[in-house]
């Protein structure tokens, strides 16, 4: 449904994007995480039409996106920065958005009104951040689209409201299989809620893959010796992450976790536990380089 | 119909073929039992479908549900199913609870005469269905 290849974008000569392929499925939602400043709201706003690329594709269901306004009416985007008609309350809002696109559904706008509990006579000027959030989720999903592009859609909401919001987008995405594509700080959030993550990082895609994939090929293992740890392993294991503590060993690895569970089995430890990770740790892990400067930060 | 951890490493759809597991296995389930639709299921725990679709599928897989087509899913009768990891799993639980009670000063012999209490107990409640 969305894909992008190859993008290349520089502004003022100082490459922002390099060589970014991402792709999302139809009925997917992707997560695209990253630090601060690795270019998430850049993509998005090349994903969404409002920035031209230098080199690369951008298609939404096949069509490139920019200066396309069939394709573009069929695209619902939340930016980080929420834009209102001024004096414009949000009845005037969804006037205003029943004109501009077709499929404008007025049932669905009211019954995300009473869902969120919003005052459609207030002016949106008045409203607390959060609340003005809400109000550009409630213009957006009304309208019904098939691509649906949130740039940090959940921050500043309270735990209630982001329930809410979780759910009308897994009912678009069961009920319409629209794709979705969500950027944000909030992890714990994502991993329930996504099934494909991109981790970016310098303008680059790190990792792009299907969370339960990425999150089987990266195990956190404890495991002690009656001797000290077999220097031989080392060299068979793709370690991220090594640290001693006291007679017990600490590793973050890579690959095939069963595999990896025989290979130490089979030098019979004393002690032997394998835990999943979670997203957060594995984007500390893979953005945090060869270890050294993220320790301190960790568990 | 179940809670998930999201704060547990393991991944989603493990946890929710899990749960359905011991739900069929401890009988709140019973067999031929319909089992939500994903699109249901996905909106009652608020979890993406696909996650749903792909627990599903596994739990088909390992024969613990099958599926009617335009029905939905149903719960497999207990005999059909037979899960050769969890059955490793257990036999190792089973090893370390045994090794550990005997590191405690449990004697062989007591352990014997517990473990054939265990069975012959189970056999009474069988034949009593």
């Amino acid at each position: 449904m969305i894909e992008v290849k190859n993008l290349y974008k520089s502004f003022n000569g100082y490459p922002v994007l390099t060589d970014l392929n991402l792709t999302v499925q139809k009925g997917s939602i992707y997560g695209l995480v990253g630090a601060n400043g690795a270019g998430k709201t850049t993509l998005i706003k090349h994903i969404v039409g409002v920035f031209k690329q230098d080199k690369g594709d951008i298609l939404i269901k096949g069509c490139p996106i920019f200066e396309n306004t069939l394709m573009k009416s069929n695209v619902g985007y939340i930016s980080d920065d929420l834009f209102f008609f001024s004096m414009y309350s949000l009845k005037n809002m969804s006037r205003f958005y029943k004109k501009v696109y077709f499929s404008w559904n007025q049932e669905r706008y009211q019954f995300m009104l009473n869902l969120f509990r919003l005052d459609e006579n207030k002016r949106i000027s008045k409203f607390s951040k959060g609340m003005q959030k809400q109000a550009a989720l409630i213009l957006t999903m009304s309208c019904m689209p098939e691509v649906l592009v949130l740039d940090e859609p959940i921050d500043g909401l309270d735990p209630l409201v982001r329930k809410k919001v979780w759910k009308m987008i897994i009912e678009d995405v069961s009920e319409r299989e629209i794709s979705v594509l969500i950027s944000s700080h909030n992890l714990k959030e994502l991993e329930g809620i996504c099934d494909s993550i991109g981790i970016l990082n310098g303008g680059r895609m790190v990792i792009e893959r299907e969370l339960d994939e990425l999150k089987s090929d990266i195990s956190k293992i404890q495991v002690a010796y009656k001797t000290e740890f077999p220097e031989e392993l080392f060299e068979k294991l793709d370690v991220l992450h090594h640290e001693k503590r006291g007679s017990v060993d600490l590793f973050i690895v890579k690959g095939n976790r069963n595999a990896i569970i025989e290979m130490l089995k089979n030098l019979n430890p004393l002690v032997l536990d394998v835990l999943p990770l979670t997203l957060e740790e594995i984007f500390i892990y893979e953005l945090g380089g060869d270890g050294h400067e993220i320790e301190g930060i960790l568990f | 119909m179940f809670q998930l951890d999201l704060k547990n490493g393991k991944p989603i759809y493990e946890q929710i073929v899990d749960k359905f597991k011991e739900f069929i296995i401890t009988g709140v389930l019973k067999p031929d039992e319909k089992i939500p639709s994903v699109r249901d299921l996905a909106k009652q725990l608020t979890i993406n479908p696909n996650t749903i679709q792909k627990a599903y599928r596994e739990l088909e897989y390992q024969g613990y549900v099958y599926s009617v087509q335009g029905l939905g899913s149903f719960t497999s009768s207990p005999d059909k199913i037979l899960d050769t990891n969890k059955v490793d799993h257990l036999k190792e639980q089973i090893n370390n609870n045994i090794c550990e009670l005997l590191y405690m000063g449990f004697e062989p012999d007591e352990m014997e005469k517990y473990i054939k209490n265990i069975l012959s107990s189970w056999k009474g409640g069988r034949q009593n269905d």
